[in-house]
């Protein structure tokens, strides 16, 4: 009896110290070893509670070290059934969270859209709201994104939806027209593309390829016109199409940015301020 | 009286002594037991870099042989698992013949050095073995054949290639591909620089065509070729001291120089592309049967 008492104290006592011991290195800041603690308690503790504790702060772990799809994974094997209402949907809450911020945004939407099946008390909670808001912003599904935004702010009290920065969305650039306007005008694709350095450039030296052309034709040569003049031309043309297709795309990719950066900074303020 | 009390004290801290150390004893390989089976636990779940954290922080000095064994094995294999092929062949050949997985070991640290080109190393550990059981004779057979597939010592080849039986479920299939290998690689005819830079000169892209590079070729001979029409075009009406002539002749003798000198190194390239193509497929069918085998 004597030995099964001490036993059972001691094993006890190992786990909670294996708990506090992980929660140690967690405060300072070791974030890889406290998450080998956590995963310790989890194989060697039976209590449901402390087991939800390191699950939780596990899950804090891999979010620190920016590994989140392993996160993500980690919460799916965790999250069974059984748990009670409030400490599945934090987890499920964890998972949404981490998909997103692991960029699955397709998936992190699924994850919102399932949450009404699963928890169909929370799924309108702002938390999730806002995940579902910003995923669709980073898919630049805007016009969804705007409902979501109108009954967001809508929960707040802010009915002004003429606020919205739906009503602004960013003015994107076409990359079709940015190749035609290329092909005919040189330079035309990076000047609407916002760079009109790079469209003296361009223009420069497609200019400086025709007029070795031109030269070498009132020259008589005929083989330097074509070949070096025109072959130069032809080939900062066809370059200058291109380049202009990416300054779009990195103009666009800027906008969207700024714009998702906005909306995320205003919906957090509000929420702050409301809470 | 005194007598009397004197030995019995003697044999109470005898007996505590012994009883002592039985306890420190019994929780040391509780310890190293508990410890262990965490390391499985996360490796079951694919935490191999934590699996390698726990292993590494056991005390070994207290540790008897076997446990020490244990010990090395996990470590290898977590280390194997996440790819640090360095630590697992230095944990894995500490594994000592007494222990059940000591030809697992052996066998996944010889094909990490393999993997590591350190080739005589694993040889030695392969050969070095004891094997029983004719699966494991033939899969060591099968693992120096490939070494001296990616060795291009096809003599070897053949001789252990005559252990093959092609009938064992682990090896039949990478038994059949290794020998297609070793007729790939055999029925290879390297090409010559000297030849592919001859090529070259005489007609521009020519050589990078001859050394299999099609694409490359068509692509040198059009620049190479344009600039030697204008280079010619500027001596013909401007004479070997124009501007012209000059210009478009330096830019053409660099384009011409750089030309046969691509083609010589595009052999060699073509050649490395070649048989690191054949080695990524001979170290692949390496593992295969080792892991039939052993999991």
């Amino acid at each position: 009896m004597t030995c099964i008492f001490l036993c059972a104290t001691c094993t006890i006592r190992a786990q909670s110290s294996a708990l506090r011991q992980a929660d140690s290195l967690f405060r300072q800041g070791a974030y890889f070893e406290a998450s080998v603690g956590y995963e310790r308690v989890l194989f060697e503790d039976n209590n449901p509670e402390t087991a939800l504790h390191a699950i939780t702060q596990k899950i804090q772990c891999l979010k620190q070290q920016g590994l989140f799809t392993q996160a993500v994974n980690f919460i799916r094997t965790n999250l069974h059934e059984n748990l009670p209402d409030s400490t599945g949907y934090r987890l499920y809450y964890e998972q949404t969270l981490c998909t997103y911020l692991a960029g699955n945004y397709e998936n992190a939407l699924s994850v919102v859209e399932q949450a009404k099946l699963l928890y169909p008390t929370r799924s309108e909670e702002p938390r999730l709201k806002l995940l579902q808001l910003l995923s669709l912003n980073e898919l630049q599904r805007w016009e969804e994104a705007g409902h979501v935004y109108n009954a967001f702010v809508g929960r707040y009290g802010v009915a002004d939806t003429a606020l919205s920065p739906y009503k602004h969305l960013p003015h994107l650039k076409s990359k079709d027209k940015a190749q035609w306007l290329s092909t005919f005008i040189p330079g035309a694709g990076q000047i609407y593309a916002g760079k009109p350095l790079e469209a003296l450039v361009t223009i420069g030296m497609q200019g400086a390829g025709i007029w070795f052309g031109i030269v070498s034709f009132q020259q008589h040569y005929y083989l330097a016109a074509w070949l070096a003049g025109a072959g130069l031309f032809g080939s900062f043309h066809m370059g200058g199409v291109r380049r202009s297709e990416v300054l779009v795309e990195q103009y666009n990719r800027k906008k969207i940015t700024q714009f998702n950066e906005q909306v995320k900074s205003a919906v957090l303020k509000m929420m702050a301020e409301r809470q | 009286m005194i007598r009397s009390v004197v030995p019995a004290c003697h044999r109470f801290i005898l007996l505590a002594f012994f009883f002592c150390s039985a306890l420190s004893a019994h929780s040391q390989q509780a310890l190293f037991s508990r410890e262990i089976k965490f390391a499985q636990y996360l490796q079951d779940k694919e935490l191999f870099r934590e699996a390698r954290y726990v292993t590494n922080r056991i005390d070994t000095t207290q540790l008897d042989r076997t446990q020490k064994d244990t010990l090395f094995y996990f470590s290898g294999w977590a280390a194997y698992n996440s790819k640090q092929l360095d630590t697992a062949v230095g944990k894995l050949l500490r594994v000592s013949p007494r222990f059940s997985l000591y030809n697992k070991s052996r066998f996944f640290a010889a094909y990490c050095l393999t993997y590591l080109a350190r080739q005589p190393e694993a040889q030695q550990v392969l050969q070095g073995q004891q094997l029983g059981d004719s699966t494991e004779i033939e899969m060591r057979a099968f693992q120096l054949a490939g070494m001296a597939l990616l060795r291009r010592d096809y003599n070897t080849f053949e001789q252990y290639q005559r252990g093959f039986t092609y009938g064992s479920y682990v090896l039949e299939k990478e038994e059949k591909n290794m020998a297609a290998y070793y007729k790939g690689l055999r029925s290879y005819k390297s090409k010559s620089p000297f030849l592919a830079g001859v090529y070259s000169a005489v007609l521009p892209g020519a050589g990078k065509f001859y050394a299999g590079k099609k694409r490359q070729g068509i692509a040198a001979f059009l620049p190479v070729i344009s600039l030697a029409a204008v280079t010619y075009e500027a001596y013909r009406k401007g004479g070997v001291r124009s501007a012209r002539f000059i210009g478009f002749g330096s830019l053409f003798s660099v384009f011409y120089i750089g030309n046969i000198w691509g083609s010589v190194l595009s052999v060699k390239v073509k050649e490395k592309e070649f048989y690191r193509a054949y080695d990524n497929k001979i170290l692949f069918d390496l593992h295969i049967p080792l892991r039939n085998l052993y999991n």
